[in-house]
């Protein structure tokens, strides 16, 4: 299988980047998208050229480093995947390949296509947790939790952190991370007491952060690869409102 | 704690809009009266349109109208300002089709089609009306402003019938989409809730852009 | 040397207490002073970090990832262990250090597994304080399933996701004492080298991945957090970045490595397609509750699974082991399949599968129900195979996993360096020869949480009256200097062969020779092949790029040049030990029918090995069992 690869690439945060291009051959279908880049890396390498910086670690799917922009999709082609568990299969022989780094003011470019995402760390310093010391918990099952409560708090409490959803959504907004994890928190018992605080202080970081607003286009819940839903970030303004008004 | 500027506009935006949303159907309602045979429909219109002119209540619910049209359109430029600056560099290739709607990904563009609608209309009917700029407007039989004159002789005017329906057109995708995300915006999360409202939105917004849309011919026709 | 082992006295039930009683005290005003260096934000050392700063050091995390949301422990899918006995089904602190001890095939402490199955209990209070959406009975308490071959009901899980539940859990807990302002992260860092002064770990050299920069961080102890070193075979079930690199730099500077053969293979990963491949994903262990293993009887046999008629399939698990069939522990599962591969009856295009099917589960209980039980699972089994699970067999193969060896380290989890501690997969401590499935997130995070911040006081309390040191230090100078050369080094070779390329070779040795199944001649031709390989890899590896900048190339050539001298002291290990037991299995030791043969009168012991200027001093510490009579494993 042969394909051609235009991948961005820039030195460091302070130089320009651009597009190259790169012809590549010798693939095959049951490659990864990432094997793909690691076996260009190789021919890069013997050619005598720097590789192509570009961020991955599980390659399962859940440790959220591997996100990239292909071919005008956050994560290639597919719903909701991460961009390890992207085949060639999902390619043609021949085929032009575009890919770029997460596009957004606060996701700076490191290298080629890596990008910064400590932003999203930031958020979660700011509430992120529940405030209470190892060696000061209560009996497991004294918290009785419905299971649905559980299972919801689960649905959001997947996300990955992966910030595909900043990186596809035309604002680069982060409210689909924020309300994932804000949601997760609040919804439980164990996360009432610090609610409110929690929902204002990780909106209000959000946006120190510099990203944008949420605008409901829906591109989030498409490209996240867990699937989390948009009408978290309804629930997280209903629990902010509720905060301004009760907190 | 600071309010979230973020949320904050968007909530503004969101209240505005669906005040807006409101407005309409009343707009839209007494529209309709347009439709009517000429000697029902002049006098029902003038009187309507003294009544608007002229009632104290509906006079200061106009001023938060005109209010709520300046801030939708404020907020909604300091919000796109400040969404542009999140994604200074755009991608050499977005196929955003794939994962989202055109109108959602536009709602700037088209509001500011509507914006520039609302200046026409205002100087073709409100300008005139309550400003008394331009042509003087005659009396009726019953001594009201001849408004209905002003409508007929305007969409007699093949351009403005034509610019008056096409732009119908983007206000109907941005109801669309404004109304379901505005719902969202101010909190409601309820998932079957929304199933519905998203479903109420689209019907909303098909009647009221075709409802505002088929006026212009009706006139013209006449 | 002789290794203490530091067991406190008394029962084992009373062990811990006892330890904790006589533990020393820093006073809050005195433990501002000190200062902890944690290396690895996974489950154990976020827990570790989170809880030290709690307790009032100052802590430094460093991670080679951007953020210490990635680590690895966010893959494991089963479940935590605890003994928590919800389910009434007889469960007990002892029947689970039994069960953990058995499972490791006697080669672990008594004192150290009995204090694992002890603490667990309080831990699943502390996730579920913390916020961790354990599943749940509709009447809101804690549902439990069994896992790993265990007849009881006692882990805890979160869907297909309780690793990455619990090590978000830890990250926010770390993220909260950030906040606070007692700890301070540093993402993208990663250790290079250890600095001992006197005798005592004091700091460590930091490659900075994003300038190249190297840096230097003093501390009054440091703990390494860095997880499993299976990358060591290249395809295993690991993430890209984990690695050896911290532990083997402190290996060389003078911490003994324990038991550095012990490997879990695990049974049901998805295999090899290709020579590019990088990665080999697990799929749960659950899997094996419905499906059934075979392979055909005939050898080669290229016709599809489906066409295959039942009398000419093998089941050969459910032959060799009728009583427990396709639920036979991970080893022995593994180890039977690489017999039957080995032998040519492998399936899948590379031939090294076997066939995991579902057909007679699906026509018994219904597609649906199976849909019900593994649905994501069959999912992720298509989109990365491309396969319908529920038409034809999945192919399946085992696959490195995790790594029961690491640093020796005694009771308090103080390594033989003093001030230098090892929490987590990364020491040797309490899974002996095999680890029990859902005992790995429950040894990380009892080490991070619960063990390490109550025995560190005992080495920090002396470190109160000591000066620190400054990184100005000769010894800093001197590390430093090394690491600077070791780089140049690296990237002045200019030869001929990618880092990948020397990677997947030794891989390929060990795979062949240090994995399942080995013996002496083999592992003797391994060691001489690793040596032969690290020669040309110094003499014909090409790495581009500088040292000044972010440069991933350079990053794996590192890692891959620790590797490959760990490779050779894991075989060395291997060899050494002439017995089988759990995951290691020694083909000279096996019964007629080709089960492992354990040799307690001489092997009874923890290797512990000493660095020794490219040699290796094996040291003993001999097992003593107290409380209970080890027994033959067996699963027939």
């Amino acid at each position: 299988m042969k394909v051609t690869f235009k991948i961005w690439r820039q030195e460091n945060r302070n130089t320009k980047g651009a597009i190259k291009e790169y012809k590549v051959d010798g693939l095959t279908e049951d490659m990864s998208f990432l094997e793909a880049l690691d076996h260009l890396n190789e021919l890069l390498v013997l050619k005598n050229e720097k590789v192509i910086a570009y961020e991955y670690d599980c390659r399962e799917g859940i440790c959220g480093q591997c996100g990239v922009f292909i071919n005008g999709r956050a994560h290639g082609p597919h719903d909701n995947i991460t961009t390890c568990q992207l085949h060639m299969r999902s390619f043609k022989d021949g085929d032009t390949i575009v890919v770029e780094p997460w596009r957004a003011a606060s996701f700076p470019v490191l290298k080629d296509l890596i990008v910064d995402r400590s932003a999203f760390d930031r958020i979660m310093e700011q509430g992120g947790y529940i405030t209470a010391k190892t060696g000061t918990a209560p009996e497991a099952n004294a918290i009785l939790i419905p299971k649905e409560v559980s299972d919801s708090a689960m649905d959001v409490a997947a996300c990955i952190g992966c910030g595909a959803c900043a990186a596809t959504c035309k604002n680069a907004s982060a409210a689909l991370f924020a309300s994932a994890k804000i949601n997760h928190l609040n919804n439980l018992p164990q996360g009432h007491p610090e609610a409110h605080k929690r929902v204002q202080e990780m909106t209000y970081q959000m946006e120190l952060e510099g990203f944008g607003s949420c605008s409901f286009t829906g591109a989030c819940e498409v490209e996240c690869p867990e699937g989390i839903s948009i009408t978290n970030i309804a629930e997280m303004y209903a629990k902010y409102t509720k905060a301004k008004l009760f907190g | 704690m600071a309010a979230n500027k973020l949320v904050f506009r968007k909530t503004i935006i969101a209240g505005t809009g669906l005040f807006l949303c409101l407005f309409l159907i009343v707009h839209l309602s007494a529209n309709w009266i347009l439709l009517l045979p000429e000697e029902t429909a002049r006098e029902l219109y003038n009187s309507y349109a003294t009544t608007l002119r002229e009632n104290l209540f509906i006079k200061s619910i106009s001023y938060i109208l005109y209010a709520f049209i300046v801030l939708h359109v404020i907020y909604a430029l300091l919000i796109t300002i400040h969404n542009r600056k999140a994604k200074p560099q755009k991608y050499v290739v977005n196929h955003f089709l794939q994962n989202s709607t055109w109108t959602s990904q536009n709602m700037g563009l088209i509001g500011t089609m509507i914006l520039l609608f609302i200046v026409v209309h205002l100087a073709n009917f409100w300008a005139r009306v309550k400003l008394g700029m331009g042509e003087i407007i005659e009396l009726d039989a019953t001594g009201n402003l001849d408004v209905y004159k002003v409508t007929f002789s305007l969409f007699h005017n093949i351009y403005y019938v034509i610019f008056y329906t096409v732009l119908m057109i983007p206000l109907g995708l941005h109801l669309n989409h404004g109304l379901k995300s505005a719902f969202k915006t101010l909190g409601f999360y309820h998932k079957k809730g929304l199933r519905i409202s998203a479903k109420v939105s689209l019907i909303y917004a098909v009647i009221i852009s075709i409802g505002f849309g088929v006026i212009p011919f009706f006139v013209y026709l006449k | 040397m002789k290794l203490d082992s530091k067991i406190p006295e008394g029962r084992l039930e009373d062990k811990w207490r006892n330890y904790q009683i006589k533990a020393q005290l820093i006073n809050p005003a005195n433990k501002k002073k000190l200062n902890v260096i944690v290396v690895g934000s996974g489950l154990s050392g976020a827990g570790a970090a989170a809880t030290l700063a709690e307790l009032g050091y100052d802590v430094q995390c460093f991670c080679y990832q951007d953020s210490a949301r990635r680590a690895h422990s966010v893959a494991a899918q089963g479940g935590i262990n605890a003994a928590k006995n919800y389910q009434h089904d007889g469960d007990s602190v002892w029947r689970m250090f039994y069960d953990t001890l058995k499972g490791g095939d006697f080669r672990s402490r008594e004192a150290n597994t009995y204090r694992l199955a002890e603490l667990s209990a309080p831990l699943i209070d502390h996730f579920v304080q913390q916020g961790v959406p354990f599943a749940r009975e509709y009447g809101g308490v804690l549902v439990n399933r069994s896992f790993g071959g265990v007849q009881v009901q006692r882990t805890f899980y979160a869907r297909g996701q309780t690793g990455q539940q619990l090590l978000l859990a830890a990250y926010s807990q770390l993220y909260k004492m950030i906040r606070a302002k007692k700890v301070k992260m540093f993402p993208r860092s990663e250790m290079i080298d250890l600095v001992v002064i006197d005798g005592k770990a004091k700091g460590i050299i930091v490659r900075d991945l994003v300038t190249g920069e190297l840096k230097r961080y003093v501390a009054d102890a440091i703990v390494l957090a860095t997880g499993g070193y299976s990358r060591v075979f290249r395809l295993s079930t690991l993430a890209i970045g984990c690695n050896g690199s911290a532990i083997w730099k402190a290996h060389k500077r003078g911490a003994f490595f324990a038991a550095p053969s012990f490997t879990q293979i695990h049974p049901t990963a998805l295999p090899q397609t290709s020579e590019a491949q990088s990665k080999l994903t697990l799929m749960s262990e659950s899997l094996r509750n419905d499906g059934r293993i075979w392979v055909p009887k005939k050898k080669e046999d290229i016709r599809k699974a489906n066409d295959i008629p039942e009398k000419e399939r093998d089941y050969y698990l459910e032959r060799r082991y009728p009583s427990f069939g396709n639920l036979a522990p991970r080893d022995i599962a593994s180890r039977a399949a690489k017999e039957r591969i080995d032998a040519g009856y492998g399936v899948g295009r590379l031939k090294n599968a076997v066939y995991l099917d579902f057909r007679h589960a699906i026509d018994k209980l219904g597609i649906q129900t199976i849909k019900d039980r593994y649905e994501n699972l069959f999912g992720m089994y298509k989109k990365i195979t491309g396969i319908d699970a529920y038409k034809e067999p999945m192919q399946i193969s085992p696959a490195a996993h995790f790594s029961m060896g690491g640093l020796w380290v005694d009771y308090e989890l103080m390594t033989t360096i003093p001030g230098l501690y090892a929490v987590g997969e990364c020491n040797f401590s309490d899974h002996g020869a095999n680890r029990l499935g859902a005992n790995s997130l429950l040894q990380a995070s009892i080490d991070g949480y619960f063990i390490l911040p109550n025995t560190i006081n005992n080495y920090l309390a002396g470190a109160l009256e000591e000066d620190i040191p400054t990184t100005d230090h000769i010894e800093f100078e001197k590390a430093e200097k090394e690491v600077r050369v070791i780089i140049d080094r690296v990237l002045n070779i200019n030869g001929t062969k990618t880092v990948d390329h020397f990677h997947r070779e030794l891989g390929k040795v060990m795979w062949q020779e240090c994995a399942m199944s080995r013996n002496k001649k083999g592992l003797e031709k391994a060691i001489l092949q690793i040596k032969t390989l690290k020669d040309e890899f110094w003499s014909d590896v090409k790495v581009t790029g500088s040292g000044n900048e972010l440069n991933t190339e350079l990053e794996k050539a590192l890692r891959l040049a620790d590797f490959m001298e760990m490779g050779i002291l894991m075989c060395t290990d291997a060899l050494e030990r002439e017995e089988s037991c759990g995951a290691h299995f020694r083909e000279e030791f096996q019964t007629e029918d080709g089960e492992a043969v354990r040799v307690d009168e001489n092997y009874s012991y923890v290797s512990a090995w000493e660095y020794d200027e490219g040699d290796f001093k094996l040291h003993k510490e001999e097992l003593e069992f107290e409380f209970v009579q080890p027994s033959v494993r067996s699963y027939k």
